[in-house]
C-alpha cells in the first residue's frame, strides 16, 4: 500500500509451506527479534481488551454531565465553576479516581470504555478492510501475472489508475459520497487500498510462472485455475503475510483520520473521534486528546515492529 | 541518437498520462453519479432546513445540474467542463469552484514545499549517517526514533505540538494567522509546527529508505575499488555509494507524494486552521457542497500524476544504464 | 637470508591472521600466512576458491569492513611501514600511489553510475596534483597504451558500455595510471573467456617487461602459475603451505596438495579414463579440521598430522614447506 511496504517486498520470499517445522523454522527466527515479541505481545493485549473490555467497562456513549472533566488516576486539575448565588468562580481542585481511571471527557463519559470501545473499532477496521484489501489485490496481481497479455495490460492500467489517487484523498471522497458507517469506511478502504498488493503480487508470480513446478504442473495437465490455487498461491503467502501486517497500520490510522475529521461513523466511539473532540478542550482537559493518540501510537508501532519482524524472518538472506 | 530516443520516449509517457488521467476523470465520474446521495439530495437537505418547497427545488437543482439527461451525456459535458476549466459552483461559499483553488492552492504548496524540503534534507542527512554507522548504538536509537516517526498519527502530533508550545509554553498560536504576507518572518515562525508535524512522518521514512539505499550499496565491489584508489572516505561515501543511491531514493520519495504526503497535509492543515486546500474540502464536506471535495481530490490526483511523470523522465535521464541503451 | 636480499624485498607479509567474527562463530580466513615480495618479480597466489588468497589480498591494503573482520595478528611491511597498524592517512597515501589492486570481476569492480573518465581522472587528481586536462591525457595515453584504440571515447562511456575485455583493461589502467610500485591482481583471468585470458595475460607480461612492476598475481589455476610466475605461495586453509619458485614447484611439488594440484591439470601427453581431482571437499570455514587442515584429504597423512600443526620447515633457500613429512 505505501513504499514502506514495497520495500519490504524486495527481499526474497520463501514458501511458507503448510509443514508444522517449516511454520516453526520462521516462528523462532521472528521471536528472536525482541521488539516484534513486543508488538505480537501488545496487539495480543489489545484483542483481548476489544473483546472482553466492554464486559467490564461502562457504556462509553454515556453522558454524566456531573463527573465531566475528570483527570485520569494519578493526575489532578483545577476546575472553575460558577455559582450564581453568590456571583463568583469557585476553583476547586479535583483528582482522579478509580471510578473513571483515565478520567472523563467534557460530557462526563467514561475514557476507559471510550478507549475500549476504539481499541474495537480499530481493529475491526484494521482485520477486515486489510483482509478485504489483500484479497482483491492478490486475486488481481496472480490473475494479471498468470492470464498476461491483454488482460494483464488491462488490469495494470487499472491498478496505474487507482493508484495515482492519493490514498486519502480518495478515501474522504468516498466516505463522503456513501456515508459514514462503519460498514461503508471498510469497504471503502478495501477497495481503495489493494494496489500495492497487487502490484507486488503480480511481480512475484510472474517470477514464479516460469519456474519448473509451474511448467511441470501445467505439462500434467493441470487446469488454469488449479495452477493458480494449488501452486502460484502458497508461494506467495509468505509476502502477503508481510504485507498484510504492515498494512494494517495505514488502514488503523486511515480510520482515525477520518473519524478525526468527522467522517466516521458517530455511533460508535473510536480513536479518532476521541481526539478531535480533545482538541478542543486542550486546556482544561488535555488527556482526551493524549490518551486516543498514545493507543494510536502504540498500536501502530506495534503492527510495524512485528511486520519488520516478519518480513526479516522470512528473507533468507537477512542474518538472524 | 541518444536525444531523439529521449524525446520518444517523453512522448509516450505524456500521452500514457493522458490516457490515466482521462481513468481519473472517468471514475471520480462514476463515482459521484452512481452514489447513493445525488447532488439534488445533499442540496435538499440543506434547504429542508430553510423551509422551502423541495418538489421545485429537485426539479431546479435536476435542471441545473444536468442530472435529468442521460448518462452519457453528462459524462460528455462533465469531461468538456472539467477541461474548459469549469469546475462549478462552491454554494457555500458563492463562488466557481475554480476561483475557490485559485484562492487557496499556495497554502497547501508552502506547507507541502517546507515539509518536503525539511524531511529530504535531514532525512538524507540522518539516513546516511546511519548506514555508514550500521549496529552502533547511534544507529539503533535513530532506527528506533524512525519507527516512531513512520508510526505516529500526524494528526496527533499537531495537537500534541500545539498542546505543549501553544497552549502550555505560548511560544506559538494556537492557530495560523491567515493576513500574513506568505514570504515574511513571521509567516515562517506561524508554519514551524505544521511543518514539524506533516514533516516528522516524511522525515522518518526518508531516513529508513536512505539508510536501505546506502546499505545496498555499501557492500558492493566498486565500493572497495574506489577505497583501493586511496580516496578519502567522504569521497567514497558521498560520492561513490551515494550516486548509486540517490536514483532509486529520488524515484521512492517522488512517488510517496501521491500516497502519504497529500493525506497528511490534508490532515495538518486542518489541525492548524492553515487555509489550503485541504481546509477547503473539510468545510465542503460539511456544508455538503460537493464539487468542490470532487474537485480537491482530481487536483491532488493530477498533480500527483504530473509529479510521476516528471520523476519518470528525470529517472530515466539520469540513469546512465537506461540512457545510453 | 633476509640480510642478503634486504633491498629486493618490496614488501613483507608475515604471519597475517585475519578473521572474521560472525554470528555463527570465528572464521579465520587468513590463518598465519607469509611471504616475501621482490622487486620486479610476479609471486602467484595459488590455491583453490576459499583458501584465503582474496582475504589475504585485500588485508595488505586493509580494505575488508572493520565490524565484521579484522587483522588479529601478523605484519605487512612495505617501506618501513606496517600497513597493518598504520594510520588511515598513511594508508591512503599508499593505497592507489603505492600499491594498487585490481578486484575479481571487472564489471561489479567498477562504479555504474561514473564514467570511465571520472574513475580513473579522480585518483590522478588526488595522488599526483594534476590538473583536469593533463590528468585526462595521460589517462589517454595509458588506455592506448592497453590496446584500446579509441581511448577518448572510451572516457565518456559508463561501463555497461563496454564489453569484458575492454572492462578489464579499463580496470588495470586504473590501477597503473599513478604509477604505483606493486601491483596485486586478484584472479584476473578467471572471470573471463579463453581468449581474453590471453590477453590479459599478455598485459601482465608486458608490465613486467616495461615498467619492471612487481606483482601479486592471485588466482587457482597453475596454468596461469606456470606461465607467468617467478615464484609461488600455495594455500589451503588460510595458511601457506608451501613457497618456492615456479619451476621447482611445477617441477618438484614437495607439499601432497601442491602436488594434487597439478595432478588436476590434464595433460594432453597422457591417456586416461579419469581426470583425476584431490578427494574430498574444502573444509567448512568455521569448523577446521584439527592439526594440519589438509589431514582429512591427503593420501600422505600420518598420525600426528591431526594432532598437531605442521610447522613451515625451510627445504633450501627458496623452498619453503609446511608438512610433517619434511619436518
Amino acid at each position: 500500500m505505501s513504499n514502506r511496504v514495497k520495500m519490504a517486498a524486495n527481499s526474497t520470499v520463501l514458501p511458507s509451506g503448510s509443514s508444522l517445522r517449516l511454520i516453526s523454522y520462521y516462528w523462532r527466527r521472528m521471536t528472536r527479534n525482541r521488539l516484534a515479541v513486543f508488538g505480537l505481545a501488545f496487539i495480543t493485549f489489545l484483542a483481548l481488551v476489544a473483546i472482553f473490555g466492554p464486559f467490564f467497562t461502562p457504556d462509553p456513549t454515556e453522558v454524566d454531565f456531573e463527573a465531566k472533566n475528570l483527570p485520569p488516576i494519578g493526575f489532578s486539575t483545577t476546575q472553575s465553576v460558577y455559582k450564581i448565588e453568590t456571583d463568583e468562580f469557585i476553583t476547586t481542585k479535583v483528582t482522579g479516581t478509580w471510578k473513571h481511571p483515565l478520567g472523563t471527557d467534557r460530557k462526563g463519559r467514561d475514557m476507559l470504555a471510550m478507549i475500549v470501545s476504539g481499541a474495537r473499532v480499530s481493529l475491526q477496521v484494521g482485520l477486515l478492510a486489510t483482509g478485504i484489501a489483500i484479497i482483491i489485490g492478490t486475486i488481481i496481481g496472480v490473475m494479471s501475472a498468470y492470464l498476461g497479455g491483454w488482460a494483464d495490460n488491462a488490469l495494470m492500467r487499472f491498478t496505474d489508475v487507482m493508484m495515482t489517487f492519493p490514498f486519502f484523498l480518495l478515501l474522504v471522497l468516498i466516505v463522503f459520497i456513501f456515508g459514514p458507517s462503519l460498514a461503508f469506511i471498510v469497504m471503502a478502504i478495501g477497495l481503495t487500498g489493494w494496489t500495492g498488493t497487487a502490484r507486488m503480487v503480480r511481480s512475484e508470480s510472474l517470477s514464479l510462472r516460469t519456474r519448473e513446478f509451474v511448467v511441470a504442473a501445467k505439462a500434467l495437465g493441470a487446469s488454469d485455475g488449479r495452477v493458480v490455487f494449488r501452486h502460484l498461491i502458497p508461494n506467495v503467502i509468505s509476502l502477503i503475510i508481510v504485507i498484510a501486517t504492515l498494512s494494517i497500520p495505514g488502514v488503523i490510522l486511515a480510520e482515525a483520520a477520518l473519524s478525526f475529521i468527522g467522517l466516521g461513523d458517530p455511533t460508535v466511539p473510536s480513536w479518532g473521534i476521541i481526539l478531535e473532540e480533545g482538541q478542543h478542550s486542550l486546556d482544561t482537559a488535555w488527556w482526551v486528546a493524549v490518551e486516543p493518540g498514545i493507543m494510536l501510537l502504540l498500536t501502530v508501532l506495534a503492527f510495524n515492529f512485528l511486520g519488520d519482524g516478519l518480513r526479516d524472518a522470512f528473507d533468507p538472506k537477512s542474518n538472524i | 541518437m541518444k536525444k531523439s530516443w529521449l524525446r520518444d520516449y517523453i512522448i509516450k509517457r505524456l500521452f500514457y498520462s493522458i490516457l490515466i488521467a482521462w481513468g481519473i476523470l472517468t471514475i471520480t465520474f462514476i463515482l459521484v453519479r452512481v452514489g447513493p446521495s445525488s447532488p439534488a439530495d445533499k442540496y435538499l437537505a440543506n434547504l429542508a432546513a430553510r423551509g422551502q418547497d423541495p418538489s421545485q427545488v429537485i426539479a431546479a437543482i435536476e435542471a441545473r445540474y444536468g442530472l435529468d439527461k442521460p448518462l452519457l451525456q453528462q459524462y460528455g459535458e462533465y469531461m468538456f467542463n472539467l477541461l474548459r476549466g469549469n469546475w462549478g459552483w462552491s454554494f457555500s461559499t458563492s463562488m466557481p469552484v475554480m476561483e475557490l483553488i485559485k484562492h487557496h492552492w499556495v497554502y497547501s504548496f508552502q506547507l507541502i514545499l517546507l515539509s518536503s524540503i525539511f524531511a529530504a534534507l535531514l532525512g538524507i542527512l540522518i539516513g546516511i549517517y546511519s548506514a555508514v554507522r550500521q549496529y552502533t548504538k547511534t544507529d539503533y536509537a535513530f532506527t528506533f526514533l524512525s519507527f516512531i516517526g513512520i508510526s505516529i498519527p500526524n494528526f496527533w502530533l499537531g495537537v500534541m505540538l500545539i498542546l505543549v508550545f501553544s497552549v502550555k509554553l505560548g511560544i506559538f498560536k494556537t492557530y495560523y494567522d491567515t493576513t500574513l504576507p506568505l514570504f515574511s518572518i513571521a509567516n515562517l515562525k506561524a508554519l514551524v509546527l505544521p511543518v514539524i508535524t506533516l514533516g516528522t512522518g516524511m522525515l522518518a521514512a526518508y531516513v529508513r529508505y536512505t539508510r536501505s539505499a546506502m546499505l545496498d550499496n555499501l557492500r558492493k565491489p566498486f565500493v572497495i575499488t574506489a577505497r583501493a584508489k586511496g580516496l578519502p572516505e567522504r569521497l567514497v561515501i558521498g560520492k561513490h555509494v551515494f550516486r548509486n543511491a540517490l536514483l532509486p531514493l529520488i524515484t521512492i520519495i517522488m512517488f510517496d507524494l501521491g500516497s502519504i504526503v497529500f493525506g497528511g497535509a490534508y490532515l495538518t492543515e486542518i489541525v492548524f486552521g492553515i487555509p489550503g486546500l485541504g481546509q477547503v474540502s473539510f468545510n465542503a464536506i460539511f456544508a455538503n457542497d460537493y464539487p468542490v471535495v470532487v474537485a480537491v481530490t482530481i487536483i491532488g490526483t493530477l498533480v500527483v500524476l504530473l509529479v510521476n511523470l516528471l520523476t519518470d523522465i528525470t529517472y530515466t535521464y539520469l540513469d546512465p544504464r537506461i540512457r545510453y541503451e | 637470508m633476509q640480510s642478503e636480499n634486504m633491498n629486493n624485498i618490496i614488501l613483507s607479509v608475515s604471519d597475517l591472521k585475519t578473521y572474521f567474527f560472525t554470528r555463527r562463530g570465528v572464521v579465520k580466513a587468513v590463518d598465519g600466512v607469509s611471504f616475501e615480495l621482490r622487486r620486479g618479480e610476479c609471486l602467484c597466489l595459488v590455491g583453490e576458491s576459499g583458501c584465503g588468497k582474496t582475504v589475504t589480498a585485500l588485508s595488505i591494503l586493509r580494505l575488508l569492513d572493520s565490524p565484521p573482520s579484522r587483522i588479529v595478528g601478523g605484519q605487512v611491511r612495505y617501506n618501513a611501514t606496517d600497513l597493518t597498524t598504520c594510520s588511515q592517512q598513511q594508508l591512503r597515501q599508499i593505497r592507489g600511489k603505492e600499491i594498487a589492486i585490481v578486484l575479481q570481476e571487472a564489471q561489479s569492480a567498477l562504479n555504474p553510475v561514473l564514467t570511465i573518465g571520472d574513475q580513473i581522472i579522480e585518483q590522478m587528481k588526488l595522488h599526483l596534483s594534476l590538473n583536469n586536462s593533463e590528468a585526462r591525457q595521460k589517462a589517454i595515453n595509458l588506455l592506448h597504451q592497453m590496446g584500446i584504440p579509441s581511448a577518448e571515447e572510451v572516457l565518456a562511456y559508463y561501463p555497461h558500455q563496454l564489453s569484458g575485455g575492454m572492462k578489464q583493461r579499463v580496470l588495470v589502467t586504473m590501477s597503473l595510471c599513478c604509477d604505483p610500485k606493486i601491483l596485486i591482481a586478484d584472479e584476473p583471468t578467471t572471470a573471463v573467456d579463453v581468449t581474453i585470458k590471453a590477453q590479459v595475460l599478455d598485459i601482465f607480461r608486458e608490465l613486467k617487461r616495461t615498467r619492471q612492476m612487481s606483482i601479486i598475481f592471485i588466482t587457482h589455476d597453475f596454468s596461469v602459475v606456470a606461465e607467468i610466475g617467478d615464484r609461488a605461495v600455495v594455500m589451503y586453509g588460510g595458511k601457506d603451505v608451501e613457497t618456492a619458485p615456479v619451476s621447482q614447484i611445477t617441477s618438484t611439488p614437495k607439499h601432497p596438495y601442491t602436488a594434487g594440484l597439478l595432478e588436476c591439470l590434464p595433460d594432453i601427453s597422457k591417456d586416461v579414463d579419469r581426470l583425476s581431482s584431490i578427494p574430498g571437499m574444502t573444509p567448512d570455514p568455521l569448523r577446521l579440521p584439527s592439526g594440519c587442515t589438509f589431514h582429512p584429504r591427503c593420501p600422505r597423512a600420518m598420525k600426528v598430522c591431526s594432532e598437531q600443526e605442521p610447522p613451515l620447515t625451510p627445504l633450501s633457500k627458496e623452498h619453503k614447506v609446511r608438512c610433517h613429512l619434511y619436518v
